[in-house]
């Protein structure tokens, strides 16, 4: 029975209801967003990378090295996610740069709308305004931060040594959605079972247009692709 | 995960079109979900089913979702292939590298109100 006026018509098809078609996309508003945030990242002269992985990749130690290794010659920017805290912020600052710190309290990604507070959050802070390069580190999580566009020009998944090597498998649209893959703590691979060139095949199966790189922030190895990689993103020699 | 926040983004849309066409319930909502897109249906379906009993409006919304091909192209010979999982290899080439295209839609397509 139709439950507006009691009829005999089943309740899906009372005869006062209407079809609305939308056809938009339920990321529509995000994606408006990270737009709006492209063009302010660029206005800032800088070129954007967003960092996903898994939590405990490395992602703040290559920063931190990648600071030390070319901060003096290229305006690095950062913007740390994370569910709670903000020592990664700390940690980037005692390197100098300028940092902010968004804290998502529980979430388990970044979207554009929280980018955007943090753009205006980072322009506050001393050289914060004008940038050579931005890096957006993602709260850490394979899955979820793979679905928001955050207004970034590029997209970087790392895996780490000790995590294994299933990871591209298993986690498809970190892969799928990025431009560079890159193995990270490669001083390791002497205690843990990482078949570095399967797991770049297993990726570039997936994504088969992927730059793939593999580097340790600690010992140094590979660091030189690595700076190339950003040098030419930058359109910058240093 | 964010299956949750996704559903509360349609919930919002939801008000919104239904202030829009003056309606006061949803019958139905139809979304498209690809199998690229990053979301698990069953999550979204299972935080849609209890977000949505916390409103009026759409206190007995059906929710209906439909999950298309993704189409994978070969990167051998560039025969597109229609498929919900990736192909192991190309048909025409034994090539087994693809790119991907489409198939990542989270889109509402369609919402019946009254």
């Amino acid at each position: 029975m139709c439950d507006a006026c009691g009829c005999d018509l089943k309740p899906e098809h009372t005869h006062d209801s209407k079809v609305i078609e939308v056809h938009q996309s339920l990321l529509a508003a995000n994606t408006a967003m990270a737009k709006k945030n492209r063009v302010h990242i660029e206005k800032m002269g800088a070129v954007a990378i967003n960092m996903i992985s898994s939590p405990g990749s490395g992602k703040t130690t290559l920063l931190e090295k990648t600071i030390e290794a070319i901060g003096d010659t290229l305006r690095i920017g950062v913007i740390e996610g994370d569910i709670e805290t903000d020592r990664d912020a700390q940690r980037i600052r005692a390197k100098g740069v300028p940092v902010i710190q968004l804290t998502t309290g529980g979430a388990c990604h970044l979207d554009a709308a929280q980018i955007h507070k943090g753009l205006h959050l980072l322009e506050k802070e001393e050289g914060g305004a004008e940038l050579d390069v931005l890096f957006i580190e993602n709260v850490g999580n394979l899955v979820c931060p793979a679905t928001f566009d955050l207004g970034e020009h590029h997209r970087i998944v790392f895996v780490s040594v000790p995590e294994g090597p299933d990871k591209p498998a298993k986690y498809p649209k970190a892969f799928h959605s990025s431009q560079v893959f890159i193995i990270t703590k490669t001083d390791l691979l002497p205690y843990f079972d990482f078949p570095v060139e399967e797991a770049k095949a297993e990726a570039l199966q997936l994504n088969p247009n992927l730059l793939v790189m593999d580097l340790s922030a600690t010992s140094g190895e590979g660091f030189e692709q690595w700076l190339d990689y950003l040098k030419e993103v930058c359109g910058k020699s240093f | 995960m964010h299956e949750m926040s996704l559903v509360q983004g349609l919930l919002t849309q939801l008000k919104e079109l239904a202030h829009e066409h003056n309606r006061t319930k949803v019958i139905s909502v139809c979304m498209e979900i690809g199998p690229l897109s990053g979301v698990v249906i069953d999550s979204f379906q299972f935080g849609f089913d209890i977000l949505s009993k916390e409103e009026a409006l759409t206190k007995k919304a059906k929710l209906i979702i439909e999950s298309p091909p993704a189409l994978y192209r070969c990167f051998g010979c560039g025969l597109e292939i229609e498929a919900v999982q990736r192909p192991d290899c190309c048909v025409n080439c034994s090539e087994t590298l693809f790119s991907p295209q489409g198939g990542d839609g989270l889109i509402l397509r369609q919402v019946e109100m009254e």
